[in-house]
Parts: C-alpha cells; structure tokens; sequence
C-alpha cells in the first residue's frame, strides 16, 4: 500500500514536471518575447511550450506565430492563447475559433481573437466584421 | 478697398451677434449640460460654472465652444464614457472630467473625440478614467495643457493617457499624465509633435509609438514608468531634448527601440536606467550629442541593427557603456566622450591618440550569461578585462570609437 503511494506521488511529480500546463501571464510586468514590449493586455495574449519545458510568452498572437515560424530548429510541444471573454485566461489553440481583420485592434496589429465557445465567435464576428479561421488557418495566415 | 473693409466689418459684427453665450450653472436657467447642447447652434459657447455635473455621458456634436469656469465636476460615476466629441471645430476647455466607466471591450474615456478635425482640448483636469483623452482618425487638433492621472496598479487593466489612433497633424503640448498604462500612445499616427509633456509612474510605457511615421518628440520629460519609452515599427521619428529618467527593471528601457530607421536622436539625456537605449533591428538612425548617465547599460545595441551612427555623445558613470550580443560591427562610434578612456592625448588636440574599445569583455559575458554579473569587480574579472583591452579575443577588434574625446562635451 505505501509502495503504491509512492509510486502514486513519484509519478505525479513526474508528470508536473513535464505537464503541457500553461503558466499565467503576468500583465504588466511579463515581456512579450518577440516584441519585447510588455504584456498589459490579457485579452490578446498567448504562450507556447517547447518540448523541453521552456515557457514563451507573446503579447499577440501574431507574435507567438511570428515566433514560432523564425525558429525551426527547437520543437514545440504545446500554444496556448487567451480567450478573448475569460481576460487572462489561457486555453489550447486546438479548442479555439479565431475571428481576424475587421475592426479588432489587437497590440502588434495581429488583429485576431480566441473564442473557446463557437458561439460566442459567431455571435461577436458581424461586431468585428471579422472572418472566423481554425488554428491552422490562422498560422499560416501570417 | 475701403468698401470691402466695410463689408468684412458688417460680417464680422454680424457674426458676433448671431453667436450666443449659453449659461449652465445652477443660478441659471439652464440646469443641465446636455439641454444647453440641444438649444445650442453652431458658432455658440456654452459656459459652464462651477458645479458637479452627473450626466452621464455628454454628447458634443456641434461645432460649439464648450468651455467650463472654475473647474466644473464631470462625473460619469463608473459607468459611461464622460465627453463625446462628433463635431468638428469643437473646443473643451477648463473642465474636471472623473470616474469614466471602465470596460475592456468597448474602452471608455475622459474625452473621446470621433473622427473629427481642428477639435481643440485645452486645460482641463482628468481623473480616474480608463483612457484620458482618445483621438480616433482625427486631423489637425490640439491637445494642449490637460493634467491626466488615474490610479492603475499593476493588476489591472487600465487605458492610456492620450491615445491617438489613424490621425495626422496633431499637436500634443504640455500635458501631464500619470498612472495610466501608456501616458502617450500614437497608433498610425502622422505627421504630429509631442512637446513638452511630463509623463511619469505610467503603468508600462511614458510613451508609445507603433507604426508611426515622421513624428517628432521633444523636450519631454519620461520618469518613472513601469518600462520608459518605446519607439517601434516606426520611420523618421526625431526625438529631441528629452530625458528618461528611472526606469528600472528586467524589461524596462530608457528608450526601447524596434524596427524602426532614418530616425534622429539629439541632444536626450538618459539618467538612471537599467538600459539608456536598447536597439533592436534598427537601422540608418542617428545618435548625437546625448547624455548618458548613471546607466546600467548606456546602449544596448542587437546585431540586428546596422548602420547605426552614434557621435558626440557623452558616456558617464555607467556600469557598462556598450553592450551588444553579436560579432558582427555594422554601427559606427565617432568622437564620443567616455569616462573610462584611459589613452592619453601626446599633440593636445582634445582627441584620444590611441582607439577606446567602448565594448568590455565583461559587458560581453553578462549579454551571454547573466548570471557572471556576480562576479563584476572582482580581481580575476577586471584582470580579464584589462587583458582583452590590450589584446581583443572576445570582443570585436573594430568595434572602436578612433576619436574618442578627452573632455566630456558640454551638453
């Protein structure tokens, strides 16, 4: 029974050591990583994770992209971006709908949203007269 | 000639008689601000005295003088924005405009002005709102003597000071902002000046340029703000007769400088910065005749910048007065005056007779290691240092200023 504890806790450890969870941004005092100017905006922020446990964050997704297209040498485990309605919140770009273009105005005029609801993407995308793109139509956009 | 003298006096007189003073105060008849706007016409003044005004949101959209007499409270009480402007030619002046609702979608402010020209804001007081005066697409409008302060801590979401988005020609003079999270943005902003505002303990940035060309800002004073100034993807902006004082931390900068050319910067003084000037891919830009002083770093120029003409200037009690983080030399260094020169000057002529090499072996090891920084002034680092002088290993051998000065400049 103790054994099995220890294997229990061990293999947590093991695994928080290597988990693909987001760290917060830090608003106002975090530095995005492409643009160097700091990050104040939660809304339009995101981070990525590369296979080795390193942490990048970006003020704009068009920065993380941008980031992320400059360097091919290190393998990515993980993006994240915020959801435009949660504030600061970060979630997978797999679960997201992006809005882009339109009259969003986003810090380094990457211009686009996360939404991890469909619906409140397509309810805010005539607000924005914005165009809805899944993560892979977003990455190659830029 | 006479006729047309008397013609333009008949014009004039008769102007001045169809334009009216209207009076909102509490010893006239007129109660409220927004009634005096509809019974206005173009061309009047509304007066405003002194009282607390809670309207809600008051919309300008005449071309009216707007003026408050000692200071009239506008209170959106946190819920609207406070003064909307969708009139051209307008002009605000002497009010104390509070408490603008505060929102992350749809960005409430002091005074916003919608698409508009010659709107003019002079000498009024703002406080506690989530942006302070907004400029959206307007052309030609001042904005001229406005004290602006709100209270933002580092948590919180907060707007800027003045912000001025896809607008040309304005002018932004002796304005004071604190407590903001930009004191002064310009966002696709032409063609406009920035004088003489003091701008200090701003959330992130005293001043913000993002893509924004031929501007010019001068003899600002940028203290205190949570990471100094920053200049980005921006062309032919000339920054003259400022001072970035204190800007302390990790990713604050005196003057944070990205993708931007053809700038010119003259005659600054950098005082008590972790970075005077941070570089990043920059080009053609100018350097001349500024003070560096009590720097961490003086200049911290990234290989990605070329080009780059820094002469004159005066390098004092800095930590490190260059540094950089690659070994290619695309910049050149002429006639500056730095405090750690030790050559010597045999013919008198004020010039260095031997090359200063402004880029310390150690500066070089703390850009790839930060954590050498411990052991700055110690024996074996100063004796390396010494070393790499005579012999460059490390350090580019052409990185060097050939005419360094004997005498600090008298700027």
């Amino acid at each position: 029974m103790k054994k099995s504890a220890f294997l229990l806790f061990a293999s947590l450890v093991l695994i928080s050591c290597v988990s693909g969870e987001p760290k917060p941004l830090q608003l106002n005092s975090d530095a995005c990583d492409f643009c160097k100017m700091t990050i104040s905006n939660g809304q339009y922020g995101a981070e990525l994770i590369t296979q080795k446990g390193r942490y990048y964050k970006f003020d704009d997704v068009a920065c993380m992209i941008h980031f992320a297209k400059s360097n091919t040498v290190v393998p990515y485990k993980a993006f994240f971006v915020c959801d435009y309605l949660m504030g600061n919140t970060l979630v997978p770009v797999e679960k997201c709908y992006f809005l882009k273009g339109g009259t969003i105005n986003s810090p380094m005029n990457g211009n686009a949203i996360a939404f991890t609801s469909k619906k409140e993407a397509e309810r805010y995308q005539p607000k924005f007269n914005a165009t809805i793109l899944s993560w892979n139509e977003l990455y190659s956009s830029y | 000639m006479k006729k047309l003298r008397y013609i333009n006096y008949l014009f004039f007189t008769f102007q001045v008689l169809i334009a009216n003073t209207i009076h909102v105060g509490k010893q006239y008849s007129v109660k409220s601000i927004q009634q005096a706007v509809v019974q206005s016409n173009d061309g009047d003044t509304i007066m405003v005295h002194k009282g607390l005004y809670r309207e809600g949101n008051i919309v300008i959209n005449k071309k009216i003088v707007f003026i408050g007499k000692d200071f009239p409270v506008l209170d959106a009480q946190k819920k609207r924005e406070v003064l909307s402007v969708k009139a051209d030619s307008v002009v605000v002046k002497g009010f104390k405009i509070i408490n603008s609702g505060f929102a992350a979608l749809d960005d409430p402010c002091g005074i916003k002005v919608y698409n508009r020209t010659f709107v003019r804001i002079y000498n009024n007081r703002l406080d506690n709102n989530f942006f302070g005066i907004y400029l959206q697409n307007c052309n030609n409008c001042i904005v001229k003597g406005n004290t602006i302060v709100s209270h933002g801590t580092q948590e919180q979401l907060i707007g800027n000071g003045i912000h001025c988005w896809k607008s040309y020609n304005l002018q932004i003079i002796a304005n004071t902002i604190s407590g903001h999270r930009d004191g002064i943005y310009f966002e696709f902003v032409t063609n406009s000046v920035i004088w003489r505002n003091i701008s200090t303990k701003n959330i992130r940035y005293g001043l913000h340029f993002m893509f924004s060309n031929d501007d010019s800002y001068i003899t600002n004073l940028f203290k205190n703000n949570g990471a100094g100034v920053a200049v980005m993807f921006s062309k032919s902006v000339k920054m003259f007769n400022n001072t970035f004082e204190e800007n302390w931390g990790d990713s604050a900068y005196g003057l944070l400088l990205k993708e931007i050319a053809d700038g010119y910067i003259f005659n600054n003084k950098f005082i008590k910065n972790t970075s005077g000037i941070y570089m990043e891919g920059t080009s053609r830009m100018k350097v001349e005749k500024n003070d560096f002083v009590s720097n961490g770093w003086g200049m911290k120029i990234q290989a990605s910048c070329m080009d780059n003409e820094v002469l004159n200037n005066n390098y004092l009690k800095n930590t490190f007065d260059i540094s950089t983080n690659g070994s290619l030399v695309l910049n050149t260094f002429n006639s500056n005056y730095w405090d750690k020169y030790e050559g010597y000057d045999l013919d008198k002529n004020g010039v260095g007779d031997v090359p200063y090499h402004p880029l310390s072996l150690f500066a070089v090891l703390t850009e790839k290691n930060a954590s050498t920084m411990l052991l700055y002034r110690s024996f074996m680092i100063t004796l390396l240092d010494k070393s790499e002088k005579v012999l460059p290993s490390i350090t580019p051998d052409n990185f060097i200023d050939k005419t360094p000065l004997m005498k600090s400049l008298p700027l």
